[in-house]
């Protein structure tokens, strides 16, 4: 028995022993509370984006900022009192936060106005109250399942087919060609051609791509393989236009 | 080098189309992006009749 045994296994009860608050993790730690506090946070995000600046702006009446307050106090209620009551605090959270609301907004109606409100705090706005109703209508999340609750006995998954050798350097040589095309066109002045540019590189690229995986995957075919001289006749009509074209691009090369 | 052996002649001749294709849509997009437009629809035509000549080299099971 070596000497250090005995603190080998308080160590190991140490290991095992529920982690303290200050250990746990954030999403452990907001899975732990109620849902009524789980909801809170949205709820004060809303409050501070909506509320809080209609009560205290230009104007605005002592009865606004004192309704604000209210709300806050009722959010902060209902984290208090979910212990003791459960469901119950949360009606107290939610309808005390909106209809205090509510009551801030009547008392000082030009702080929602167009010219006082800007987009971007009313979608702010917006998103922080249907966070808030979310959040109190949905159940309050568990705290963090353990690892071995979530690995399933089985046997491990085997894929359908492998990925050759060939494959990987035909596809990957068109993706690094596709990327490539990329490089281009981005000190284009004028904006539909800058667009236009983007669009063609994009579409030869997956044209590239799309050929590079229909040739590599050709090869693994079950049908019986074709001789040579019949996969050039079937590719007669487009050779005989490649031809075309380049004797087309070398006369006017020499014009 | 195993992998090369076995290559068809008709496999090699896809695998030079395709690469001839990535040129000519360099070039073809090149040229669009300095607005000489005719230059950049010979060269996109040439890309996509190489493809197109390739995949039909390399496609199996296909009469002519």
């Amino acid at each position: 028995m070596s000497p250090n045994s005995g603190s080998d296994v308080d160590a190991d009860e140490h290991a095992n022993a529920k982690p303290t608050a200050r250990a746990m993790p954030v999403l452990a730690r907001i899975g732990a509370i109620g849902a009524t506090a789980q909801a809170s946070v949205p709820g004060l995000y809303a409050w501070g984006v909506t509320v809080a600046p209609a009560a205290w702006s230009r104007g605005a009446p002592l009865i606004a900022k004192g309704f604000a307050v209210a709300g806050l106090v009722a959010l902060v209620a209902g984290i208090s009192m979910e212990r003791r009551w459960g469901i119950r605090a949360r009606y107290v959270a939610v309808w005390g936060l909106v209809v205090t609301s509510a009551v801030v907004w009547v008392a000082a109606p030009a702080a929602l106005g167009p010219l006082r409100l800007d987009a971007p705090r009313g979608v702010a706005g917006a998103v922080g109250w249907a966070l808030f109703a979310f959040a109190s209508a949905a159940p309050a999340l568990g705290a963090d399942a353990p690892p071995t609750a979530r690995i399933v006995d089985a046997e491990p998954l085997r894929p359908r087919t492998h990925v050759r050798r060939g494959d990987v350097i035909y596809i990957g040589a068109a993706i690094v060609c596709a990327a490539a095309l990329q490089a281009l066109g981005w000190s284009i002045v004028v904006p539909e051609r800058a667009l236009l540019v983007r669009f063609s590189t994009l579409a030869c690229g997956l044209a590239l791509i799309g050929a590079a995986t229909t040739v590599s995957l050709a090869r693994h075919t079950r049908a019986a393989p074709r001789s040579t001289r019949s996969r050039m006749r079937s590719a007669l009509v487009w050779g005989v236009l490649l031809v075309v074209l380049s004797a087309l691009g070398v006369a006017a090369w020499w014009r | 080098m195993s992998y090369l052996r076995g290559m068809q002649l008709a496999d090699a001749l896809a695998v030079v189309l395709i690469v001839i294709a990535a040129v000519a849509f360099w070039f073809g997009n090149a040229a669009l992006s300095r607005a000489e437009d005719l230059k950049a629809l010979y060269w996109l035509l040439v890309g996509v009749v190489t493809v197109r000549a390739a995949v039909q080299v390399a496609r199996p099971g296909l009469k002519a």
